[in-house]
């Protein structure tokens, strides 16, 4: 079951293509990566979304049905560019943004002391928004986007500006809610993240959709299949026998002294070959699948993509 | 209207209303007003510099006696020669008066060390053509003529009164209606250029911050529009009442407190047409305004209007406002656009005046037909009484353009308030309208 299903969505503005013919399926209680260098078109899809802005063609299901604009009380969004009003006091202004979310009054105010309690702030109630650091403000933010508990959560960048201590804390939180049954999707383009956490992945490149799927699926999958050995010795002495087996390889120098071999095979040859030929010529430390990150992914996939 | 829309109101208008600078403006904004009316009237009762002293050198001999002292000058005469004069420094001046004056009206010179003032020379002018006149006079033979003369001599005042629909008559005055129109007008200029500004530099404010980022994920950024536009015209209305309701109850109770029973009498017999223009203890264009300021249904008509205007007008102004706030990202980029706002804003105002010394030329019938002109136009009409049709397809007019700019401002915000870096061009915004 699907929360979220884009289907074929295009949308033009003066002089570039943001979004052209875009199609992807989020699945329910997922944490979902979308990713893409900047300007890709990851933030006007997720205004999309979010009835921010309308698609020039194709349409968005979301919970099964066609988005309509009283879904973004089920869904909670936290921009990457974000702000608060300056001269109002936080209490006030969690609120106000609680209650356009569709809360009444005294619901909001309950849960937010909840919160305020939880990320021990509940001093800052009267402070004007102001006298707060930038991640003071940050933390004001992310409770306003989650306080109605929505089914989908979009963050856009959500650990820049964070100390790792509330970085932490935040993506603790954001797990906890994960676990409770929402499903989370990050817009970033830092991979490390996206490796720890994500399920699924969609990676968009100049306004397409490049590359979709599961994490580990596509790790196998785009990694073919690489070996990594670590040796001692000059790998100079295998490179004729290697490119007898029609295999590729590459090597670097590791800091103490060893090397690292990193050899794809023929397409359609067998690994065993080419471990008996280096095993012949070198000592072997060890041998093991070289799954790539999902860095280098991005980054290869991005570089294929633009090169097209 | 929304729910949504509700509450992004709500809170534009408490964050404004509750201001101190609000408070203060509010209350000071009409002492202020006051103050500038009565300023003119004060400084003319204070004697700003003190009389001078002119030496008369009266060759003729019978226009000296004559002379009258005034608050500007005191006279003496003096038997000098005119060249000793220059050494005379205990007088501001002297005036040399030829022996043949009566004759020869034009010989008389003014001389003054420093340099003398327009009323001085005119005061003296009068009372030496009065002095030459009773001379002449004088030559005439026939006994009385000057008593003749005094009877003869008449005053006009005129009472002007405007025929109404229903047959009867109400009081009006040019003047008066004159000043309510300019006044009018000015409170409309200014309410709308303030007001306008504050929606547009709000946005600006917003789209800087990066809270408008926030904001829409839950509101529509149409919603977001018309709430701020609602929210600050509120505000605008808001102080506009208190204004108004302050200044019906001076007039209603205050005003009264300075008037005499004879003058309230006068005032009750001038309203109904009976006044005796001879008996009567001040002039009739000073009872016309007692009997506009004293009455409070005519002051509350006016606001009545001008709140139809002022909203009307500010939701027109304020729409456009917002479509170039939301297309720049600060200030000085919004000032080149928005001129194309102030103008049509400063040339209503500027042509009100014009407008107000001929209310029904067919420049102020059509100037306070367009939108653009009309809040402030109009505003200078009303006061004069012109045909309600008239105000009502004005208003009519108004309201209509206000909902194709709002449709066209909506537009553009939406896309404006994501774009960020160079100043649009009037075709960009075009441009962004036709975005689906």
């Amino acid at each position: 079951m699907n929360i979220l299903e884009v289907h074929n969505v295009s949308k033009h503005f003066t002089g570039h293509t943001a979004l052209d013919d875009v199609s992807l399926n989020v699945p329910q209680g997922s944490v979902y990566g979308l990713l893409g260098p900047n300007g890709a078109g990851k933030t006007t899809l997720i205004r999309i979304i979010n009835h921010i802005t309308a698609p020039d063609s194709g349409h968005v299901l979301f919970d099964g049905h066609r988005l309509v604009e009283g879904d973004v009380a089920s869904i909670g969004y936290l921009p990457e560019e974000r702000g608060l009003y300056k001269k109002m006091k936080v209490g006030e202004q969690a609120l106000f943004f609680a209650m356009l979310k569709g809360m009444s009054r005294k619901e909001a105010t309950a849960r937010l002391k909840e919160w305020f309690e939880k990320f021990d702030i509940l001093d800052w109630w009267n402070k004007k928004v102001e006298e707060l650091s930038k991640g003071m403000a940050q933390k004001v933010q992310f409770i306003v986007t989650v306080l109605h508990r929505p089914k989908l959560l979009i963050f856009d960048e959500p650990f820049s500006g964070f100390d790792p201590i509330n970085a932490n804390l935040l993506k603790e939180e954001i797990l906890t809610l994960h676990r409770e049954g929402a499903t989370v999707i990050f817009s970033t383009h830092n991979m490390a993240s996206v490796e720890a956490l994500c399920d699924e992945i969609t990676l968009i490149n100049n306004s397409h959709n490049i590359l979709s799927g599961n994490v580990a699926e596509i790790r196998n999958r785009l990694g073919g299949n690489r070996t990594a050995f670590t040796v001692s010795g000059d790998t100079a002495v295998v490179a004729e026998h290697l490119g007898n087996l029609g295999a590729r390889f590459e090597s670097s120098l590791l800091d103490n002294g060893d090397t690292r071999l990193l050899v794809t095979p023929a397409t359609g040859a067998t690994m065993r070959p080419i471990i008996e030929a280096v095993n012949s010529h070198l000592d072997i430390k060890s041998i093991e699948p070289a799954i790539p990150s999902m860095e280098e992914i991005f980054i290869n996939t991005v570089k294929q993509n633009s090169q097209q | 209207m929304s729910n949504k829309t509700g509450i992004i109101i709500r809170r534009e208008y408490l964050e404004r209303v509750k201001k101190k600078s609000f408070i203060i403006t509010t209350i000071l904004m009409p002492v202020l007003m006051l103050g500038m009316m009565c300023l003119p009237a004060l400084l003319m009762n204070v004697n700003i510099s003190d009389a001078r002293r002119i030496g008369v050198i009266d060759n003729s001999g019978v226009i000296a006696p004559q002379l009258v002292d005034t608050d500007l000058a005191h006279y003496t005469r003096v038997d000098i020669s005119p060249d000793s004069m220059y050494a005379r420094t205990d007088y501001d001046g002297f005036v040399i008066i030829n022996s043949d004056i009566v004759r020869n009206p034009s010989g008389v010179t003014l001389y003054t060390r420093e340099a003398s003032s327009m009323e001085l020379e005119q005061s003296l002018n009068d009372n030496i053509a009065d002095a030459i006149e009773s001379e002449r006079l004088k030559a005439i033979d026939m006994t009385n003529v000057r008593n003749i003369l005094d009877s003869v001599r008449a005053d006009v005042n005129m009472s002007t009164f405007r025929l109404t629909d229903e047959a009867g008559t109400s009081g009006t005055s040019s003047a008066i209606s004159y000043a309510i129109g300019l006044i009018m007008s000015i409170v409309l200029y200014m309410f709308l250029l303030m007001y306008g500004q504050m929606v547009m530099t709000s946005i600006i404010e917003e789209k800087n911050n990066r809270v408008l980022e926030l904001v829409v994920t839950s509101v529509k950024p149409t919603q977001l529009m018309m709430g701020k536009i609602i929210g600050v015209g509120l505000v605008a209305v808001t102080q506009l009442a208190l204004w108004a309701v302050l200044m019906v109850v001076l007039s209603a109770s205050v005003v009264p407190l300075f008037f005499s029973p004879e003058i309230a009498g006068e005032i009750a017999a001038y309203n109904s047409g009976s006044l005796d223009a001879a008996t009567a203890s001040i002039d009739i264009e000073g009872l016309q305004a007692l009997s506009i300021i004293g009455n409070p249904a005519y002051i509350a008509g006016i606001f009545g209007y001008l709140l139809l205007f002022l909203v009307g007008g500010f939701l027109l102004y304020a729409a456009l406002y917002a479509a170039i706030g939301s297309s720049v990202d600060n200030i000085q980029d919004g000032s080149q656009l928005q001129s194309f706002v102030i103008i049509p804003l400063i040339v209503g105002f500027i042509v009100s005046t014009t407008i107000a010394a001929n209310p029904t030329s067919s420049l102020a019938v059509w100037l306070s037909m367009i939108p653009f002109t009309s809040p402030m136009v109009m505003m200078t009409r009303i006061p004069f009484g012109i045909p309600t049709w008239e105000i009502i397809v004005s208003l009519i007019l108004l309201y209509l353009s206000f909902i194709a700019v709002v449709w066209f401002a909506a537009k553009v915000y939406r896309v404006g308030i994501f774009m960020h870096g160079k100043k649009p061009t009037v075709k960009q915004l075009i441009q962004w309208a036709r975005y689906k």
